[in-house]
């Protein structure tokens, strides 16, 4: 009864001594680049948009014919993403971009992938580990800027509600942590309410609705994610609408716009699902030794006012919670993305992507 | 026939390990080497840690769902302090008096153990937020090296001690104790087996596992998150359940659990390979786990029949 049990032990232990295949070589930079996309979680919005411009970039001249992109998925799972990461080493791959479980839980392997020579790049959720690089946009910055239009539009004076995302989350601490120094820096500014919407528009709404009978007149509210839903709750329980500072919601720009009625006035800013692409270009440009190793911050898509351009900044006919910063716009932007491209992850027509990275 | 199902465990992992060969060898050309076997071996072992420790209570016919918690309050001890040895100690401590505070709530105050490990779960797992807010922490590079080494399977020695603890455990009066509690409470009462000491230990013991499993993940990943642990609570009654431990208790062991965690490891890598569309992963994942129940129950049934 026991000897089955011993046998397997010892099958695992002779598996283990005797794997002494040999390591893949570093692939020489030559030849079409293999580069995979590991993901975390797949199950909301932002990381729809952020694999489909991902997939649409790959399609597009000149990564078509540069880079070989392969994507996976592991869920919130730090183990299974891990395992998948060390299945691309491999493979072999010669880079690897990483949007992580936790910033913190992959150090092991992304430091075996980079002494194997793979060029790892991190972005929205990154890595910590420094062997890896990092491309994303300041989230205590996010948080700061989003309050301060939230206090300049207020006159300095009034109550606030702070609607949080996902505790334990680097970006969530800092978005935080940014508003709360401009939010304290103001006397005249009272957080009346800090409750968590979870990033999720659906959420914040109930989670809004749910406070509200017990909150004064509210004159500004601060979102980390889920604008959409907060305004909604607001306008179902026939509040007098404040001020919003908050994510890139399609559902928020359509508030803005007045496309949805109440018009509110807003500030919107997004992190960008297009960080992928951006990652995706650094990785080989990094490979290909066109540029020097280093991280990359890039800035925030921002849009305030009531001027916004259909098809460009909002999208009349994508449904609210889609994030309508997959694109950047203006003379200075970083890419340029098609509606399909984040929909449905197809090549823009007859477009050749130009990702700007700007000076190293 | 009734063996079969006791060895439902290392039939799954024997498979799976057999299509983890396969499909790595046709899709790189090679066999699976050094690093991939090492690769696999630590980022188990928490998983496989944690899984002994669930197998120990749903063998008495109970769940642990608050092994989530414990692990990622460990974890955020480990990583908080760096893992220093004494600190070590009292990761491991914690986590015993986490599991003793579950098993006295089930056992003496009689509350259904899916109920007082849902809550403890959200206690725990608040107290690691509160420990660690930011994911980050360190762990010693000396811990790391006798524990979880990325070049030597040291890890090995530790799954093969805790393989030994549970040999020697189950042929222990509180091992078959455990057994008979899970088999029928009543009858184990008749015959003056303090059941609900017995209880209080094995949720105990469940902490102490998943502490360890805590300490590894931190040697593992070289850092701490607080929210580390919540995977295992599907992920290790998951590997019970294809190791072929029953859940009305009293059936099983906690090796087959062990094999459990390593099959459920190794199909991520069969789905890797294979190059199945990332998005339907999960579908496989889940239709490998009803598939391997349903072989359980087909065995037992069968077991039945001959019986009868």
């Amino acid at each position: 009864m026991n000897l089955p049990r011993l046998g397997m032990l010892f099958m695992l232990v002779v598996a283990t001594a005797c794997g002494t295949a040999t390591e893949p070589p570093a692939t020489a930079p030559e030849g079409k680049l293999k580069i995979a996309l590991s993901n975390s979680f797949i199950g909301n919005q932002w990381r729809v948009e952020m694999e489909n411009v991902f997939k649409a970039a790959c399609a597009m001249p000149p990564y078509a014919t540069a880079v070989e992109c392969s994507v996976f998925n592991a869920g919130n799972d730090v183990s299974t993403q891990s395992r998948q990461i060390s299945n691309l080493v491999s493979q072999g791959v010669d880079g690897i971009v990483i949007n992580a479980a936790s910033t913190s839980g992959l150090n092991g392997v992304v430091q075996q992938a980079c002494d194997r020579g793979i060029v790892v790049v991190s972005f929205d959720n990154t890595v910590d580990h420094p062997c890896g690089l990092t491309v994303n946009t300041d989230q205590v910055k996010f948080g700061q800027q989003l309050a301060q239009f939230v206090v300049d539009q207020l006159g300095g004076k009034g109550n606030v509600v702070m609607v949080t995302g996902v505790a334990g989350t680097g970006a969530d601490s800092d978005r935080n942590k940014g508003a709360k120094e401009v939010f304290a820096a103001s006397p005249g500014i009272k957080v009346v309410a800090e409750y968590s919407g979870m990033w999720d528009s659906a959420t914040a709404q109930r989670v809004t609705a749910a406070q509200l009978p017990s909150l004064p007149k509210v004159d500004g509210v601060w979102v980390s994610g889920g604008t959409d839903g907060v305004i909604k709750a607001f306008a179902d329980a026939d509040r007098d609408m404040p001020v919003f500072g908050g994510e890139a919601e399609n559902g928020f720009r359509k508030y803005m716009a007045g496309t949805l009625t109440p018009q509110v006035t807003g500030m919107s800013i997004g992190q960008p699902p297009y960080l992928s692409v951006v990652a995706l270009e650094l990785a080989r440009a990094v490979i290909k030794k066109e540029r020097e190793k280093g991280n990359l911050t890039i800035p925030f898509p921002v849009v305030t006012g009531s001027a916004l351009t259909p098809g460009e900044t909002v999208f009349p006919d994508l449904p609210d919670s889609f994030f309508a910063d997959f694109t950047d716009s203006g003379p200075d932007a970083i890419l340029i993305l098609c509606q399909e491209a984040a929909t449905d992850g197809t090549p823009c027509p007859g477009k050749t992507l130009d990702v700007k990275l700007g000076a190293p | 026939m009734r063996d079969l199902q006791d060895r439902l465990g290392y039939l799954v992992l024997i498979a799976t390990a057999v299509a983890y060969f396969a499909v790595y060898t046709t899709s790189l050309g090679r066999p699976p080497g050094s690093f991939d076997y090492l690769a696999i071996l630590n980022t188990t072992m928490p998983l496989a840690l944690v899984a002994i420790g669930q197998s120990l209570v749903v063998l008495t016919g109970g769940i642990d769902l608050s092994v989530g918690g414990v692990v990622s309050v460990c974890v955020a001890v480990t990583a908080a302090t760096g893992g220093a040895p004494g600190w070590i100690l009292v990761v491991l401590l914690l986590g015993a008096a986490a599991g003793l505070v579950n098993g006295l709530i089930v056992a003496f105050g009689r509350i259904a153990p899916i109920l007082t490990t849902l809550a403890t779960l959200s206690i725990y797992t608040g107290a690691a937020l509160w420990v660690l807010p930011v994911p980050g922490g360190s762990i010693m590079p000396e811990v790391r090296a006798v524990l979880s080494n990325p070049n030597i399977p040291t890890a090995l020695g530790w799954l093969a001690l805790a393989v030994a603890g549970w040999w020697v455990l189950r042929r222990t009066r509180f091992g078959m104790r455990v057994y008979a509690v899970g088999s029928d409470e009543t009858s184990a009462r008749a015959v003056g087996i303090p059941v609900e000491r017995v209880k209080t230990a094995v949720y105990a013991l469940s902490g102490l596992c998943s502490a360890l499993a805590g300490v590894f993940y931190v040697s593992t990943t070289t850092a701490g998150d607080a929210n580390a642990g919540a995977p295992f609570i599907l992920t290790s009654i998951a590997s019970v359940v294809v190791g072929g431990v029953a859940f009305t208790g009293g059936r099983g062991s906690a090796m087959g659990a062990v094999a459990g965690a390593v099959a459920l490891t190794l199909v991520i890598d069969v789905l890797f390979f294979a190059g199945i569309d990332p998005l339907y992963q999960s579908l496989f994942q889940g239709l490998f786990l009803v598939v391997a129940v349903l072989l359980g129950t087909a065995a037992a049934l069968l077991a039945r029949r001959r019986t009868t």
